[in-house]
């Protein structure tokens, strides 16, 4: 019997075996592909769950191979593919299998149920995408991580275009791909300058580039910086590119205007691409080379200060949406926004905590949603529905469950995660000198501001979709659902409620209990592999990298404190939309409402740099290269041309002339002769 | 005996003149008559030097080129017959399509 | 009839190549260095030598003493051969002076298409 890591890359193939089966011959089968799907990521979901197992009891909690080298590099870096198991990626391998199963599941529901068509189509899309995502996640190089970057993006441009004969489904996905594009070229940049600096770009190991620059800033390892930069300048210049492909494809600002536009793919889709798995690898890659990070301040604030401004920006244009799944996008990004605030402030437990509550809340929602959109014949505006929830018990509590996670309400998941992520940000704000402390405590009160905001658009989505008097005749009668929808909101409903569990910081501070599971989980990456949250606590402290200093402070108060926001935003939302009859209170902000409606405007502004700035300079470099290059080119072959024009004109057609020419050259050649021959 | 130098000048004389005539002249028919001039002076050419190696070869084959210019005569009358009919004028420099 | 006058389309600006050759040779020519001409016995019989080189007939027959037939190689062949150009040339040119029975092919286009329409 293999060990539980040989099988690894199964986990991944698995799914692309369904890929093919399901474009081959996913017409001729009954679920039209469906159960090659589940049944492929049920078996990702088990080998997951095996290999995570495997960490958690065996003598080695890792696994760090190469498996094919696709270009040897004779006497520099080699190109290759490899796998990577510690706790954090086996910890995002069961996330990803198990949100894919029930994404699966659901669209049985969702899909196959309501009679839709080229669901062939739909399910090689999904099956490529868990395929790309998987081995995205155990990649062992930056190189390959890149690769699957790149797939998992276009994944998401196949299914959120599935819908391509209408109007806005195509146009969302190319704007999904090409946003997320813009970010990925200095990803590129990035990638390419970490081959260059180091010579490598294995993420874990005594040979892998976080451990290289750590040693460069040491002064033990030579590396080649460039535009002569310092050492710590240029490992920031390369954090900082690759962070380009970070904020776009978690949609940060201001690369997270493609996020709202990819609702308009099927909502299954948003669950699992835009909710729970496609944008985590944003943050699961800063994630990955947090060691990295880690030696440069600089970077970190950045990453704070990004988070905490998108979470509070986000959660602002959440507050005025109308339609179901517009709300939890927004929602999604805002909370992306918490992730990178926690990995900027120097907590990685609290952004991987807070990147799985967030998984399954979050999934939770989207299937809810889906769950309501097909009980109301697919319209989404919530001012239509109302009442639901004495119709749709079973989505309803899930809905409730979820929601209460996302608003951090004790005790449900998002109230751990969140306010760990708050707690850790605002110990090293207080605890850090110089400029990067009070950087934090901006990102922290950001971040605080957004908890209000989150909790009053999450129950106003609540309670106008379920609470009070049905407002249109579909709600009243909503269509009901099968097992298929609601056995996986069953299940998510229950996570979303305990899965906070995990890492009860909090009560492991006040009764000492040791509780705090997931620090302990992550804790135990293999000593070689300097991918352990000690080996990152020791970089995160020390003066020459990160230099950050918590300060001791009791978990109790800012919990508290983001506990009462949280209620105080829940209880506004109570008292405006918990009626029978609601109306839209928003309308009371007046100019500002309008600002928000439009995104702050940041897709026209988007739009204006393509078009304004974009296009002019493109056309100026199709000048050059219409006028000049072509221009050279042209010239060349006109000279040929030209001098044959007239050299052609020799060919007269009078005998007399060619006689002529004869005589003339039968002089010259003899005249040359007797001159050389001494004749005359 | 005369040196032969100067009948080869004599020769070089007349192919000069058949030679002038094919250049400048636009009738066909004088056109043949110089190329006659230019095969006799090859013709006083030959004889010459069988005069100065004491061998009838060159003689002999000076009326082998008689001959032949004969039988060119013949054909480029023909042809000259050919050129009138197509382009209703002996001048050579009228036929000129077979160029750019 | 008209008598003939001197030419005067003449194209004299070619003419002046064959001036050149001209002088090209003369100058060669002038400054050649030939030995004594070897000439001919002087009693020979120069036709008779022509006619039996011409059909191969040297040496078949009795040589006056004295006065003997300049050797040279044979041209039978050539003879022949010239006799078969002198009968195609004759042909040839009956053919091609040959008028065409058919009077409406005698103009054909020989213009390129430049003078038409």
């Amino acid at each position: 019997m293999t060990g539980a890591f040989d099988l690894v890359p199964a986990i991944a193939v698995l799914p692309l075996v369904s890929f093919v089966i399901a474009l081959f011959a996913g017409k001729y089968m009954p679920k039209k592909g469906a159960l090659a799907g589940i049944a492929a990521t049920a078996g990702s979901l088990l080998l997951s769950l095996w290999v995570a197992l495997t960490v958690a009891t065996g003598d080695h909690a890792g696994y760090n191979e190469t498996l094919y080298t696709f270009v040897e590099g004779a006497g520099t870096f080699s190109l290759e593919l490899g796998v990577l198991i510690d706790p954090l990626s086996s910890l995002m391998l069961v996330i990803v299998s198990l949100i894919s199963l029930l994404v699966h599941v659901f669209s049985l529901g969702y899909m196959n149920d309501e009679g839709e068509t080229g669901l062939p189509r739909y399910y090689a899309g999904l099956g490529l995408f868990t395929f790309s995502m998987l081995a995205f996640v155990f990649a062992s190089n930056i190189l390959m991580a890149f690769m699957f970057f790149e797939l998992v993006g276009l994944c998401s441009y196949l299914l959120i275009g599935f819908w391509f004969r209408d109007e806005g489904p195509p146009s969302a996905a190319k704007k999904a791909f090409l946003v997320t594009r813009f970010g990925d070229y200095f990803f590129l940049v990035g990638v390419v300058g970490i081959f260059a600096t180091f010579g490598t770009g294995t993420f874990a190991g005594a040979e892998s580039f976080p451990h290289l620059a750590e040693q460069a800033l040491h002064g033990e390892h030579e590396v080649t910086t460039f535009f002569s930069l310092g050492e710590q300048a240029w490992f920031t210049v390369l954090g900082l590119l690759v962070l380009g492909g970070v904020i776009g494809k978690s949609a940060q600002f201001p690369l997270h205007t493609w996020l709202p536009d990819a609702m308009e793919g099927p909502t299954p889709v948003s669950a699992l691409i835009h909710a729970a798995t496609m944008v985590a690898a944003g943050v699961f890659l800063v994630a990955r080379m947090y060691g990295f990070y880690l030696l440069s301040p600089t970077a970190l604030g950045v990453i704070a200060l990004v988070g905490g401004f998108t979470a509070l920006f986000a959660a602002t244009m959440a507050v005025v949406r109308q339609e179901l799944k517009q709300v939890l996008a927004y929602s999604t990004i805002s909370q992306y926004g918490y992730m990178m605030l926690a990995l900027g402030g120097g907590g990685y437990v609290a952004a991987v905590f807070h990147l799985t509550t967030h998984a399954v809340f979050k999934a939770l929602l989207f299937l809810g949603a889906g769950s309501v959109i097909i009980a109301m014949h697919h319209n989404e505006n919530m001012w239509d529905m109302g009442g639901l929830k004495e119709r749709m018990p079973v989505t309803y509590w899930t809905f409730l469950s979820g929601s209460l996670a996302l608003a951090g309400i004790f005790p449900f998941a998002g109230f751990w995660s969140k306010d760990e992520v708050l707690y850790e940000t605002l110990v090293h704000a207080l605890g850090t000198g110089g400029i990067q402390g009070p950087l934090l405590l901006l990102g922290y009160a950001m971040g605080l501001l957004a908890v209000f905001f989150t909790g009053f658009y999450t129950f106003r989505m609540v309670f106008l979709t379920f609470h009070g008097e049905p407002r249109s005749d579909v709600a009243e009668d909503p269509d009901p659902v099968r097992w298929n929808v609601k056995g996986p909101l069953a299940v998510l409903g229950v996570l979303a409620a305990t899965v906070g569990f995990i890492n009860m910081a909090p009560v492991k501070e006040i009764l000492d209990v040791d509780v705090a599971y997931l620090h302990q989980w992550l804790d135990k990456a293999p000593e070689a592999y300097l991918t352990s949250v000690d080996h990152y606590h020791h970089l995160l402290e020390t003066g020459a990298f990160a230099g950050y200093h918590a300060e001791e402070l009791s978990p109790l108060l800012p919990g508290l404190v983001s506990l009462a926001i949280a209620l105080a935003g829940v209880g506004l939302a109570y008292r405006l939309y918990n009626v029978p009859e609601p109306v839209e209170h928003t309308d009371r902000l007046g100019r500002a409402k309008t600002i928000l409606m439009h995104n702050y405007y940041q897709d026209e502004y988007q739009v204006w740099l393509a078009t304004g700035v974009t296009l002019p300079i493109a056309k100026a470099a199709d000048t050059f290269d219409q006028g000049i290059v072509d221009g050279v080119v042209n010239g060349i072959s006109s000279v040929s041309r030209f001098s044959g024009r007239g050299l052609r004109r020799l060919q007269t057609g009078v005998v007399s002339n060619y006689a002529a020419l004869l005589t003339v050259g039968l002089v010259l050649l003899i005249a040359a002769f007797g001159l050389l021959g001494g004749w005359f | 005996m005369i040196p032969t130098q100067w009948y080869l000048l004599l020769s070089a004389g007349v192919f000069c003149i058949g030679l002038f005539g094919i250049l400048t002249r636009k009738n066909a028919l004088i056109f043949l008559m110089s190329v006659e001039l230019m095969l006799n002076a090859a013709n006083i050419n030959l004889v010459a030097f069988s005069q100065q190696w004491g061998n009838l070869n060159g003689q002999v084959f000076a009326l082998f080129t008689m001959a032949l210019a004969a039988a060119e005569v013949a054909v480029g009358l023909g042809i000259i017959l050919v050129l009138y009919r197509n382009f209703e004028d002996i001048d050579v420099t009228s036929p000129t399509t077979m160029r750019w | 009839m008209n008598r003939p006058r001197l030419a005067t389309n003449l194209n004299l600006a070619a003419g002046v190549a064959a001036l050149g050759l001209f002088a090209v040779m003369a100058l060669v020519f002038v400054g050649a260095e030939f030995t004594d001409p070897n000439g001919f016995a002087s009693g020979a019989s120069i036709m008779e030598g022509i006619g039996y080189a011409l059909f191969d007939l040297t040496g078949q027959f009795d040589v006056r003493p004295g006065e003997g037939i300049p050797s040279t190689e044979s041209f039978l062949l050539a003879f022949e051969l010239i006799d078969v150009v002198l009968v195609a040339a004759l042909v040839g040119s009956i053919m091609l002076a040959r008028r065409e029975s058919d009077d409406s092919l005698r103009k054909t286009l020989t213009d390129g298409g430049r003078d038409e329409e």
